[in-house]
């Protein structure tokens, strides 16, 4: 199965990721009403995605506790496994984190954009070489669950990073001298997309307004030192871009939810081994 | 064989649960939109939003949020009508006025040229000619036989007078219309009494900016209806306008009006003529008096040929009499469109006040008092 891999046009055996990169752009880029629209679906895929990566690494957490605690026949293994509870508070994070990084990214700039764009080849040669560093060292079979769980804090930290960088160059509005609720009327979206997209658009844009505002204000104000200044900003623009770690998430799960779906018979013939015993 | 058969099911059964996870994915995001939707309802319930406090036609207007943005967008429509509206309605005053102040001026035309084409007429033209500034003589000739004479002048300076006054009227009519179309259209619209004593309210006195704008537009009417005549005071200064119908007839540019008479001279006047012209010439080192005899001699020549002249003028005035008159006729009609055009322009600039001021007001566009527009963390400190 990998040799057919191997031997697949490389934008073809990518096209998986190329496809969620390009959904979202179109649905962030597109006018309200069709985002509006298409807000349900696109919404479902998002956390089909990251619920199919974040299952795929608990799984393997799981796993990993039972084996290390429990005696090979005790029946715990079957129950403990991750089932329905499981899923379901997945379910609810991956929808949540879906939300998060579907509303971030129609507020998203469109300069930073191609970053995000050059996220998808990085994550692929990040993970190739993760994978060629992990070959020797972790068993065959698990190798690609084990490179995804891994990769997804590296590639996030970089993103965040690039993001923050690229942040700290953007124009921001102007909002020193201005009162609170000043800033937030000059600076209201007025477009009113979806009921629910559009509330939380709004509610994005008033959250990141009030974050510029207050930092805007203290550094100009206070007069703040420098390095102190760049220690605030460089914090705020962080929590702004933590996205990108939801985003990883989606790419690293379109991978598993791809992969994986390949691999039932491995699947089902060690599901089929664990519950032999009993 | 056991072995494939469960294979297959097997995968049918990952297949299944692959799909039972996206079922499960739609069934958490719907449940969370329904949430959220419920949420963002009590919300909307809840919150205060606040309201919209407008003075139209003199009698205050509550109005809650919704309500006023569909308020400004009516508003800004109004306001962008204006324009169109106002030309409408000064349209046929404008004509009229421009009607009677150039029909005089337009019957005067034939008795113009009856005079142009007069023997008189025609030999004083040809002294004058002679003389060397037949221009602005025929200028002179213009504006008392068609401006004077008629009352253009007069008439249009009245009409300067008249035209912004009835301009304010105009827009302080539309005004007027504007207010009571949005009064009517909002009045049924206000916001319980009970519900705005716990709220803050944002006041709008349209009646009072309105008041502004046409101050605005009043002075910026005078201003450009000043501007009309190139200078301050009057729309069009009388030689200018004389001028005017002089340049556009083309057979009234003096070195066409000469050659005109000397073709009527025929060969021998124009032989003498040069004669003359060269006898002076040569004559001219000597001192005025070989001027006067080169003048003479020309004259000599010229009352020699007189005899035969008369028949030969009202040839010329059967050729060219109803070209002339038609070019005097257009020159005419062109001076009135050019003044109708900048009278009109005027009034645009008076709406375009109104509408820039209504609009401002209805957008709640501050003047941002100089504020830079981008905030840079960096990049601005290299400046």
């Amino acid at each position: 199965m990998a040799g057919r891999w191997q031997r697949a046009a490389p934008l073809w055996r990518h096209a998986h990721l190329i496809l969620t990169v390009l959904v979202l752009l179109v649905w962030s880029l597109a006018g309200g009403s069709l985002a509006g629209v298409l807000f349900l679906p696109v919404w479902v895929l998002a956390t089909q995605l990251i619920v199919a990566g974040s299952l795929e690494a608990a799984r393997l957490r799981r796993r990993a506790w039972l084996e290390q605690y429990l005696r090979d026949d005790s029946p715990w293994h079957g129950w403990l496994r991750g089932g329905a509870m499981m899923v379901a508070r997945h379910q609810l994070m991956g929808a949540l984190l879906a939300l998060v990084l579907l509303v971030k990214l129609r507020l998203l700039a469109p300069v930073l954009w191609p970053l995000l764009l050059a996220g998808v080849p990085g994550l692929v040669v990040a993970q190739h070489l993760l994978r060629r560093r992990l070959a020797r060292h972790v068993i065959a079979d698990h190798l690609a669950a084990v490179t995804r769980r891994l990769v997804v804090v590296p590639a996030a930290a970089l993103l965040t990073l690039l993001l923050v960088v690229a942040a700290l160059w953007l124009p921001q509005p102007w909002l020193v001298g201005l009162g609170w609720e000043e800033a937030i009327a000059r600076h209201f979206p007025d477009s009113s997309g979806g009921a629910v997209l559009g509330f939380f658009e709004r509610l994005a844009t008033v959250a990141e307004i009030t974050q510029h505002w207050s930092m805007q204000n203290a550094v100009e104000r206070f007069r703040l030192a420098t390095p102190v200044a760049m220690l605030g900003w460089l914090l705020l623009l962080l929590i702004q871009s933590t996205f990108a770690w939801a985003y990883v998430r989606l790419l690293v799960g379109a991978e598993a939810l791809r992969r994986g779906r390949h691999r039932p018979h491995r699947e089902a013939s060690c599901t089929g081994r664990e519950e032999d015993p009993s | 064989m056991t072995r494939v058969i469960r294979s297959s099911s097997d995968r049918l059964a990952f297949g299944l649960r692959a799909w039972r996870s996206w079922g499960a994915s739609l069934l958490v995001v719907m449940a969370l939109l329904l949430l959220f939707e419920l949420g963002q309802g009590w919300l909307a319930s809840r919150s205060q939003a606040p309201l919209f406090r407008v003075i139209v036609a003199g009698e205050p207007l509550t109005l809650d949020a919704e309500t006023h943005a569909e308020f400004s967008r009516d508003l800004t429509a109004l306001a962008m009508e204006t324009e169109e509206r106002l030309q409408a309605r000064m349209r046929p005053w404008l004509d009229e006025r421009l009607d009677s102040a150039f029909a005089p001026l337009e019957s005067a035309v034939p008795d113009y040229l009856d005079w142009y084409y007069s023997p008189v007429g025609s030999y004083t033209r040809l002294g004058v000619a002679l003389m060397g500034d037949l221009d602005d003589w025929l200028d002179e000739q213009l504006h008392r036989r068609l401006v004077e004479g008629t009352g253009l002048e007069s008439a249009l300076a009245d009409l300067q007078a008249d035209y912004p006054r009835r301009l304010v009227s105009e827009q302080q009519a539309l005004a007027d219309e504007m207010v009571a179309t949005l009064q009517a259209r909002y009045a049924p619209q206000q916001v319980a009494p009970e519900r705005e004593g716990e709220r803050r309210v944002h006041e709008l006195d349209l009646d009072g900016v309105l008041q502004e704008a046409l101050r605005d537009g009043l002075d910026t009417a005078r201003w450009s209806t000043a501007a009309v005549g190139g200078s301050g005071a009057s729309l069009l200064a009388g030689r200018a306008l004389a001028r005017r119908f002089g340049a556009s007839a083309a057979a009234q540019g003096s070195r066409l009006a000469l050659r005109s008479l000397v073709s009527r001279l025929g060969a021998g006047g124009m032989r003498s003529l040069a004669a003359g012209g060269a006898a002076s010439a040569v004559a001219a080192p000597a001192g005025p008096g070989a001027l006067v005899v080169g003048t003479v001699a020309t004259a000599v020549s010229l009352a020699g040929i007189a005899g035969s002249e008369y028949a030969m003028l009202k040839v010329q005035e059967a050729l060219h009499r109803p070209a002339k008159q038609t070019q005097l006729i257009e020159a005419i009609g062109e001076t009135r469109r050019a003044l109708r055009a900048s009278l009109e322009a005027s009034a645009s600039a008076g709406a375009a006040t109104l509408t820039g001021q209504v609009e401002a007001q209805a957008t709640r566009a501050e003047d941002d008092e100089g504020m830079p527009h981008a905030y840079r963390i960096l990049g601005r400190r290299g400046e």
